[in-house]
C-alpha cells in the first residue's frame, strides 16, 4: 500500500480556500456594491457623495481624531511602562507585566461597563465629555496591545550596545535618544498599527459610553440597516484603502528606520 | 473505570438508537409539517416557571408556564388535528434585520414584525392573506378571532394598503404606545407630558432619546407641530384621527429638513441616544427622564419598585405613537402548501388562547392584543390580578377599559377597581385610558424616496459635521504638518 504523501504546497490549500471564501469573495461583493447604484448600473456617485458631504467627511475626521488621540495616549502611557519593565532588574517582571495585560482576559463589554460606572462616579454626568470618555475607554481597551510589542523589542535589545554608548561618553539621556529609542521603533510601529486601526471603527465603546456621534464603523451599519448596501460598501471600501495606505506607510517607515538606525549605531 | 464509562456510553447510545428507531416508525406514516417561525428575541413565553410563579386568577384559572409555548403548540396540534408539526423557532433583532434576512434568501412561514414592516411587506405583495376559516367565529379553536380585542381588530380593519385592510394579512400580537418615563422627584407630570421635554434646558444632559429614526422623528414631529396638534379646533374636528395620522406621517422635504435642524438641536441637550440602556440608567439615576415604549416602561417601573424608587410614565399631550407587532404569513415560506398554512394559522390561534396570552404578557411585559370574550374573562382577570384594588383599600379608583375589551368604554363589566396610585403607573402604561388612546397615531411605512430622505436625515444628525471641528484643532494640525515638513527638510539636507 502506498503511503499518501503530502507536498508542502498542498498544506496551503485550506488556507487558500479560506482566503478565497472569506476574504476575496466578500471583497469582490463590496467592490461591486460600492460602484453600482440601486439599478445595478456602474456609478461613481457613492464615491463622490462621500467626499462631498460635510457629514461623511466629518465622520472620517472624527474617527481619525479618536484614533490619533487614542494612539498617542497609548504610546505615551505604554512606552515608559514597557521601558521600566524591560530595563529594570525587578524579580517579578513577568508578574507586573501580567497585571497590565490581565484586563485583556476579561470580556471587553464587561470592562467598559465597569469603566462607565467609574467614570460616572468621577465626572457625575458622562454626557458633557463624550470625546474624553471615548478616549479613556479606547485607551483602556487597547493599552495592552501597545505595551506588549514595545516590551518585547526592548527586551531583545542588546545590553552591550548601551554599555558601549556609555563607554563612549554618552549620558543616560543621550543613550536613550540615540540608541534605545531608534532601536525600539519597530515595536512602536507594530503597536501603533495594532491600536490605530481598530480604534477607528470600534463603535461599541462609543455606544456604551453614551457618545452618540457616528464613527466609520457605525456609519456603515447605519447605511446597511437602511438597506443602502451601495453607500455602506463604499465607506467600507474607503476605510479599507485608508488602512492599506496606512499599513504600507508604516511598513516602509519601519524598514527604513530600523536599517538606518542600526547603521548609525554600528557604523 | 474506563470500561464502566464506555459501557455506560454504549448504553446511552443504544437507548438513543432505539428511541430514534421508535419515533422513526411512528412518524414514518406521515411526514411532520415543518413550521418556520421567526419573531423578536424573548418574545414568547419559554416556560420553566417556578412553582410559586403560578398565577391563580379569581375566575379559577391557574396559569403556569411549563415548557416553551412553541413546543406546547406541537402537542396541542397533534391532539387537536391529529397531525405532527414541528416548529423551527428563530429570532430576529430588528425589523430591518428581518427584512434583510428575507431578501438574502431565508425562508420563514410565519413572522412577527412591527406595523410598518407589515405594511412594507404587504405593499411588496409578499404576504399571504389568512384563510376565510381563520375568521370563522363558530369554530371554538379559532382563538384569535374569538379573543382579539375589538379595539385592535378595528384598527387593523380601518387601515389599508393598496385598498386592502391590514386585518386580512395580519393578526395582532403585542401592542403599545410611546411616551416619557420620568422620575417624579425631579420632573413634574406636566413637564413630562410633552415631546418638548427633550429640548427643555432644565434637563440638560439628563434625558435620553431613542436610537432609531422612526421614534426620534415622531418626537420631532410632535415638537414641530405642537401648536397645531394641541389646538382645540383641531382636536375637536370631525375627522381628527385622519388629520392626526396625516400630521404625524408628514414626510415632506421641508418637514424633514426642519426635523433635522430640530434633532440637531436636541442632540445638544440630551444625555444620549439609547435602545436598551435607558431603563437601567433611569433606575440608577443617571438620567431623570427617557423616551420609552409602554412595555419597557412597565418593566422599568417594576424594577424600580423593587428598589423602593418611584418612576412614572407620561404620554405627551401632542400625540403618541400606537405601534403593534403582528403575525403575518409569508408567501415565499408557505409556498401554497395548505397543510403548512393550516399549521401557521393554528399557531396564531394557539398563542391567542387567553391563558397563553397571559403567559406571554407575564413573560414579556408588553400588552397582548388578545382581550378574551364574554365567556372567557381570563385576560381581564389577569389585569385585575395585577392591578386590582383590595376592597378595604382607600383611594379606590374606577378605571374603565371597555374600549379594549368590548369596544364600549362605558361597559360596566370592564371598569376595573384599582387604586389611584396606578394613574401614571403600570396600569396606565399597559392599558392607557381612552382619552390617551384618542391621540394615538400609527406611523406608516414611508415610500422609498421618503424613506431614503428620512434615513439620510438621521445619518446627518448622527454624523460629526466637519464645520464643528474647533479652530484649535485645525491650528494644531497645521502646526503638526509644519513640524513634519521641517523634519523632512532637515533629514534630506543631512543626507
Amino acid at each position: 500500500m502506498e503511503k499518501i504523501r503530502f507536498q508542502r504546497s498542498q498544506l496551503c490549500i485550506p488556507y487558500g480556500l479560506f482566503l478565497v471564501c472569506f476574504v476575496l469573495a466578500p471583497l469582490i461583493v463590496i467592490i461591486y456594491y460600492a460602484f453600482t447604484n440601486g439599478e445595478g448600473q456602474f456609478t461613481l456617485e457613492n464615491l463622490i457623495g462621500f467626499f462631498s458631504s460635510p457629514n461623511t467627511i466629518g465622520t472620517l475626521a472624527y474617527s481619525f481624531g479618536i484614533a490619533v488621540a487614542t494612539t498617542c495616549t497609548c504610546l505615551m502611557l505604554a512606552y515608559p511602562i514597557a521601558y521600566i519593565l524591560a530595563r529594570s532588574n525587578m524579580k517579578h517582571k513577568s508578574v507586573i507585566l501580567m497585571v497590565f495585560v490581565m484586563p485583556m482576559w476579561i470580556n471587553f463589554t464587561l470592562r467598559i461597563t465597569a469603566l462607565k460606572e467609574i467614570l460616572t462616579m468621577v465626572e457625575g454626568n458622562l454626557a458633557y465629555h463624550p470625546f474624553l470618555n471615548t478616549l479613556i475607554g479606547m485607551t483602556y481597551d487597547f493599552l495592552p496591545f501597545m505595551i506588549l510589542p514595545i516590551y518585547t523589542t526592548l527586551l531583545k535589545l542588546d545590553g552591550s550596545l548601551l554599555e558601549a554608548a556609555a563607554d563612549l561618553g554618552a549620558d543616560t539621556v543621550q543613550t536613550f535618544l540615540k540608541v534605545t529609542l531608534p532601536l525600539s521603533v519597530p515595536g512602536i510601529i507594530s503597536g501603533i498599527v495594532m491600536v490605530f486601526l481598530p480604534s477607528m471603527t470600534n463603535y461599541v465603546v462609543l455606544d456604551m459610553l453614551y457618545n452618540s456621534t457616528y464613527i466609520m464603523g457605525s456609519l456603515i451599519g447605519a447605511y446597511f440597516s437602511a438597506y443602502d448596501w451601495h453607500n455602506g460598501s463604499m465607506i467600507a471600501l474607503i476605510l479599507l484603502v485608508i488602512i492599506l495606505v496606512f499599513t504600507l506607510l508604516t511598513n516602509r517607515y519601519a524598514d527604513q528606520d530600523a536599517g538606518s538606525s542600526r547603521g548609525g549605531v554600528l557604523g | 473505570m474506563a470500561k464502566i464509562g464506555n459501557s455506560r456510553a454504549l448504553a446511552v447510545l443504544s437507548a438513543f438508537a432505539v428511541c430514534s428507531f421508535l419515533s422513526g416508525t411512528v412518524y414514518a406514516r406521515e411526514e411532520p409539517i415543518i413550521l418556520r417561525v421567526c419573531s423578536w428575541e424573548e418574545y414568547i413565553d419559554l416556560g420553566e416557571w417556578d412553582e410559586e410563579e403560578a398565577i391563580a386568577l379569581d375566575n379559577g384559572t391557574v396559569i403556569f408556564g411549563e415548557r416553551p409555548l412553541y413546543e406546547e403548540f406541537e402537542d396541542w396540534y397533534r391532539e387537536t388535528y391529529g397531525r405532527e408539526v414541528r416548529v423551527e423557532y428563530s429570532c430576529f433583532g430588528t425589523n430591518e434585520d428581518l427584512y434583510n434576512q428575507l431578501n438574502m434568501g431565508d425562508t420563514y412561514d410565519l413572522v412577527c414584525p412591527s406595523e410598518y414592516m407589515i405594511m412594507k411587506l404587504m405593499a411588496e405583495d409578499r404576504l399571504l392573506p389568512y384563510s376565510d376559516s381563520f375568521y370563522d367565529t363558530d369554530n371554538a379553536n379559532n382563538f384569535y378571532i374569538n379573543n382579539v380585542s375589538p379595539f385592535i381588530q378595528e384598527t387593523l380593519e380601518s387601515n389599508e394598503i393598496g385598498g386592502e385592510s391590514w386585518s386580512k394579512y395580519a393578526a395582532g400580537y403585542m401592542w403599545g404606545i410611546t411616551g416619557v418615563l420620568y422620575n417624579p422627584e425631579l420632573v413634574t407630570e406636566e413637564e413630562a407630558s410633552t415631546w418638548e421635554i427633550f429640548g427643555n434646558p432644565k434637563f440638560h444632559r439628563q434625558i435620553t432619546l431613542k436610537d432609531n429614526v422612526r421614534d426620534s422623528y415622531f418626537a420631532a414631529l410632535g415638537i414641530l407641530k405642537a401648536d397645531e396638534l394641541t389646538d382645540e379646533n383641531f382636536i375637536h374636528s370631525v375627522d381628527y384621527h385622519d388629520k392626526l395620522a396625516d400630521v404625524m406621517n408628514d414626510v415632506s422635504p421641508e418637514t424633514i429638513e426642519q426635523a433635522q435642524e430640530l434633532l440637531d438641536e436636541l442632540m445638544g441637550n440630551v444625555y444620549s441616544l439609547e435602545t436598551d440602556s435607558g431603563k437601567a440608567d433611569m433606575i440608577t439615576g443617571k438620567i431623570v427622564a427617557n423616551y420609552q415604549w409602554s412595555g419597557d416602561a412597565v418593566y422599568a417601573m417594576d424594577q424600580a419598585d423593587e428598589d423602593d424608587f418611584e418612576l412614572r410614565f407620561a404620554v405627551p399631550k401632542e400625540s403618541t405613537n400606537l405601534w403593534f407587532d403582528g403575525w403575518v404569513m409569508l408567501k415565499s415560506g408557505i409556498d401554497d402548501n395548505a397543510d403548512r398554512q393550516h399549521a401557521a394559522e393554528a399557531f396564531v390561534n394557539f398563542v391567542s388562547r387567553t391563558d397563553n396570552a397571559v403567559r406571554n404578557m407575564y413573560y414579556i411585559g408588553y400588552t397582548s392584543s388578545i382581550a378574551g370574550n364574554k365567556e372567557d374573562d381570563t385576560i381581564y382577570e389577569y389585569m385585575n390580578w395585577c392591578y386590582g384594588a383590595d376592597e378595604e383599600e382607600e383611594d379606590i379608583m374606577e378605571y374603565p377599559v371597555g374600549y379594549f375589551f368590548s369596544g364600549d368604554n362605558s361597559d360596566e363589566n370592564y371598569i376595573l377597581q384599582s387604586t389611584g396610585s396606578q394613574m401614571g403607573r403600570q396600569l396606565y402604561s399597559q392599558y392607557p385610558p381612552q382619552d390617551v388612546m384618542e391621540r394615538t397615531a400609527i406611523m406608516r411605512y414611508f415610500d422609498e424616496d421618503a424613506n431614503k430622505a428620512i434615513n439620510q436625515m438621521w445619518i446627518n444628525v448622527r454624523c460629526f459635521d466637519i464645520a464643528d471641528v474647533p479652530t484649535v484643532v485645525w491650528m494644531a494640525l497645521l502646526a503638526g504638518l509644519l513640524v513634519l515638513v521641517w523634519m523632512g527638510y532637515r533629514r534630506s539636507k543631512r543626507r
